[in-house]
């Protein structure tokens, strides 16, 4: 079988959430199939600069195709349509013109998923609101299997996306709540689907005492791993833990991952940067519990990475799928206020038997779903299934044509953040 | 979302209530209860998380009262808005609009129902078509000599200006009108929220009174019957002429309302306290308000104010005076005061003194009664 997978940005040295994802499900799919992965020359999300060079190289025995951005993200513009698209009635032009300002703009990356017809059996596109995601999905609708990591974030709301998730050939799930999110979006419920999320290298062995020692950790600690961003719900943990702090308990904060939003100078709150992957789990196999102060969440991939090392979770409520995770995994507490955030981070001190219970039903609940046999199975499963479908079958599902000239810029598209709030919310406990 | 599921299967005022006359009223002491129950569940590998966060949430609650969200006030203060604006008396459409109109800062005019009308001098012989229009024009002379058409013209003409005129005085008067409305349903929303959560405050804060009167009260009655009853021992004692070969030990367990004394008639071994307890009559103002004064601290020796049992009594008053404000022995209620009884009355077995006897006569008696 031959798979090509389309993502944003690839290399190993890359950590964001669906890039990260995108190059453990390469590796770990090339055991099984002739992998490629077609990807842009840039590194970072914000600008798009094209920082690799364009051609092909070898990735962790993955071969990987890099074509250039055409064009950097001007964050004036970017910021001005999403403005408008989010919060007033629009049209579809103006959607496609959001688009193309959010990037990454390749063309040359395009026209080669538009002539790999014959090449690859399936195309896996990753983090369906990004240009080459929905322009390249469209591109080869029969063969496009969508890996969405959607957020419950306004962009969801934008009226091109409902028929990119009813043409694909199949849907690839983070979690419960991003399926019934789109389904009750796009009313796809007939298009192949499967929750799968993604798995993690989890060391063998991890040394708490070991990182104790090296970083100074000697009280009990929370701890955060991902970017330092206000957008990942930061400020509100830095503000609940400030207050929390002012108790006689001790009991630190630690950070690990690149601040964006500069971290408050105070005497418990310790930040650690960022750490080889060894030093991460060791960090969180001695952490009290790992904290996931998100809004947005597809699928945390750290917080299942805390549970495989039987770890506790303190999670934003407000993030349906992470409290989704925590009530489906018994694996750990969320708070929606800092009263709750006091109440949890004090149930997971005072007593350790239940903080270690939450860690086992983690561990459990990790080995039963994102294990990477599991992972690696389910994938497997549904591009057999596709396979295994009748050609007209597959045929007939084909996305729906973009409207034409005129009606694409008729304003009566509704603003996208009015279309999100109305869709259902909260965890879905299946 | 969660405030909602925590008030789910009872209306959010009965909890409120419930809240603060439960377990919301018990003494600090007594919260850590919840954490055997969390430990007990942890050590099951099945634990609850949706249970431990209604744990954690109902303990938030006991330590901060039921605060209602921002959100469950406003829809509480709807709800009473409903019932001040009672539908039979204002009309269902007016209230729609009331409501639309706050949502909107500047309400758009009216669209008038017809576009303003013209009249000009020509307007009379308009016509769609070219030929009927040449034709009037050509007609026209002919028309004149008949009848002046120019004051009806000008007369038309001034209407319609008039009535444009009055038709935007009236879009500006609707919109003025418009925004009156919004303001004063705002306003009017506000004052109900305001009135709703000072209520809830007003309700908190006499709850509290009510608690705290009873401990007072309590407090009071058990002072009366401790006084009470020294004076009764000093009575019999007094009666004594000479040292009886076997004394009764009394333990006296106070409960509240009630006060259990326990006569042992086994001779008690030592009560050096006994000797030392005044067993006169209270007449000396001093004694009787220090007596008064440890009583209410609850935290004198045991024994030295009272034979035997006077430890046990200290035992309660201490756990009265440990809880919360307001918290331990409600007076006024049935529940609180019953389960109190049977914790002090469990407390009382366990500081009896190793040694002692099982009781042979056990008798209670209200101290109030006396």
């Amino acid at each position: 079988m031959k798979l090509a997978i389309v993502v944003q940005r690839y290399g190993a040295d890359i950590g964001g959430g669906a890039e990260l994802h995108a190059r453990y499900i390469a590796e770990r799919l090339a055991r099984h199939a002739d992998v490629r992965v077609l990807t842009t020359c840039a590194r970072d999300y914000i600008s798009w600069r094209n920082e690799f060079p364009a051609g092909d190289e070898q990735i962790n025995g993955v071969a990987v195709e890099r074509f250039p951005v055409v064009h950097e993200r001007n964050l004036v513009d970017f910021d001005r349509q999403s403005t408008h698209v989010f919060r007033r009635q629009h049209s579809l032009q103006d959607e496609f013109e959001w688009l193309d300002s959010e990037g990454p703009v390749s063309p040359r990356l395009l026209t080669r998923v538009r002539r790999s017809r014959d090449e690859f059996d399936f195309l896996l596109f990753f983090s369906v609101r990004y240009h080459q995601a929905y322009h390249g999905a469209r591109a080869s609708a029969g063969r496009a299997v969508l890996v969405p990591t959607a957020e419950r974030e306004p962009s969801m709301g934008l009226a091109i996306y409902p028929p990119l998730f009813r043409g694909v050939r199949a849907i690839m799930y983070n979690s419960y709540e991003e399926r019934a999110m789109i389904q009750s979006l796009a009313g796809n419920d007939d298009v192949p689907g499967a929750v799968v999320g993604v798995g993690s290298d989890i060391p063998a062995h991890v040394s708490p005492e070991r990182v104790r020692e090296a970083f100074g950790l000697h009280h009990p600690y929370l701890v955060y791993v991902g970017r330092i961003d206000a957008n990942k719900g930061c400020a509100e943990l830095f503000d609940f833990f400030t207050q929390y702090a002012t108790g006689a308990r001790a009991l630190d904060l630690v950070l690990i991952g690149t601040p964006v939003l500069p971290v408050p100078t105070h005497p418990r709150i310790r930040h650690l940067g960022y750490v080889s992957d060894q030093d991460k789990f060791d960090v969180i196999a001695a952490a009290e519990a790992l904290v996931m102060p998100s809004y947005y969440e597809s699928l945390s991939m750290v917080a299942l990475e805390a549970w495989a090392l039987g770890r506790p979770v303190l999670a934003n409520g407000h993030c349906d799928v992470l409290k989704g995770q925590c009530l489906r995994s018994n694996g750990g507490l969320y708070y929606e206020d800092v009263r709750e955030f006091t109440g949890a981070v004090d149930a997971l001190l005072d007593n350790p038997a239940l903080a270690a219970a939450l860690g086992r039903n983690g561990r459990t609940y990790f080995d039963t779903h994102y294990t990477w046999p599991v992972i690696e199975r389910t994938y497997l499963d549904m591009f057999e299934h596709l396979s295994s479908e009748p050609r007209h079958h597959a045929n007939a599902r084909d996305i729906e044509p973009i409207p034409g000239w005129l009606a694409r810029r008729r304003r009566n598209v509704p603003a996208a953040a009015d279309v999100v709030a109305g869709l259902p919310s909260g965890p879905v406990l299946a | 979302m969660d405030h909602n599921s925590q008030g789910q299967g009872q209306g959010s005022r009965r909890q409120f209530h419930r809240g603060r006359r439960g377990a919301d009223r018990r003494g600090q002491e007594r919260r850590p209860q919840a954490q055997p129950r969390a430990q007990e569940q942890a050590n099951r590998s099945d634990v609850d998380v949706e249970q431990i966060m209604r744990d954690i949430r109902s303990r938030i609650a006991q330590r901060h009262g039921i605060e209602l969200s921002h959100q469950q006030i406003q829809d509480l203060a709807a709800r009473r808005l409903e019932s001040i604006l009672d539908p039979r008396g204002v009309s269902p459409a007016l209230l729609d609009q009331l409501r639309s109109a706050a949502g909107t800062t500047s309400p758009a005019p009216p669209r008038p129902a017809d576009p303003p009308f013209t009249f000009e001098d020509t307007t009379l012989f308009e016509s769609h078509r070219g030929a009927m229009r040449l034709a009037r024009k050509l007609l026209h002379p002919i028309l004149k000599l008949f009848f002046n058409p120019n004051p009806l013209i000008r007369a038309l003409n001034i209407q319609a200006r008039l009535n444009t005129e009055a038709a935007a005085r009236e879009a500006e008067r609707d919109r003025r009108q418009a925004e009156w409305n919004a303001l004063h349903y705002a306003l009017l929303q506000r004052v109900v929220s305001e009135i709703s959560r000072v209520t809830l405050e007003t309700q908190s804060l006499s709850l509290k009174v009510d608690s705290l009167s009873a401990k007072v009260d309590f407090n009071e009655r058990r002072v009366r019957g401790i006084e009470g009853l020294q004076f009764q021992a000093g009575t019999s004692s007094g009666r004594r002429e000479a040292p009886e070969p076997v004394r009764p030990t009394v333990a006296v367990v106070a409960s509240p309302p009630s006060v259990t004394v326990e006569t042992t008639s086994t001779p008690a071994p030592t009560t050096p306290t006994t000797q030392t307890a005044p067993l006169g009559p209270p007449a000396d103002g001093t004694r009787r308000r220090r007596r008064r004064r440890r009583g209410r601290r609850g935290t004198g020796a045991p024994g030295e104010a009272m034979p035997g049992g006077a430890d046990a009594a200290s035992f309660d008053a201490t756990d009265a005076s440990d809880g919360d404000a307001g918290e331990p022995f409600e007076g006024g209620d049935e529940d609180e005061s019953a389960s109190g009884e049977a914790e002090s009355r469990g407390a009382a077995v366990a500081e009896t003194p190793a040694g002692r006897t099982e009781p042979a006569v056990k008798s209670e008696f209200d101290p109030i009664d006396r």
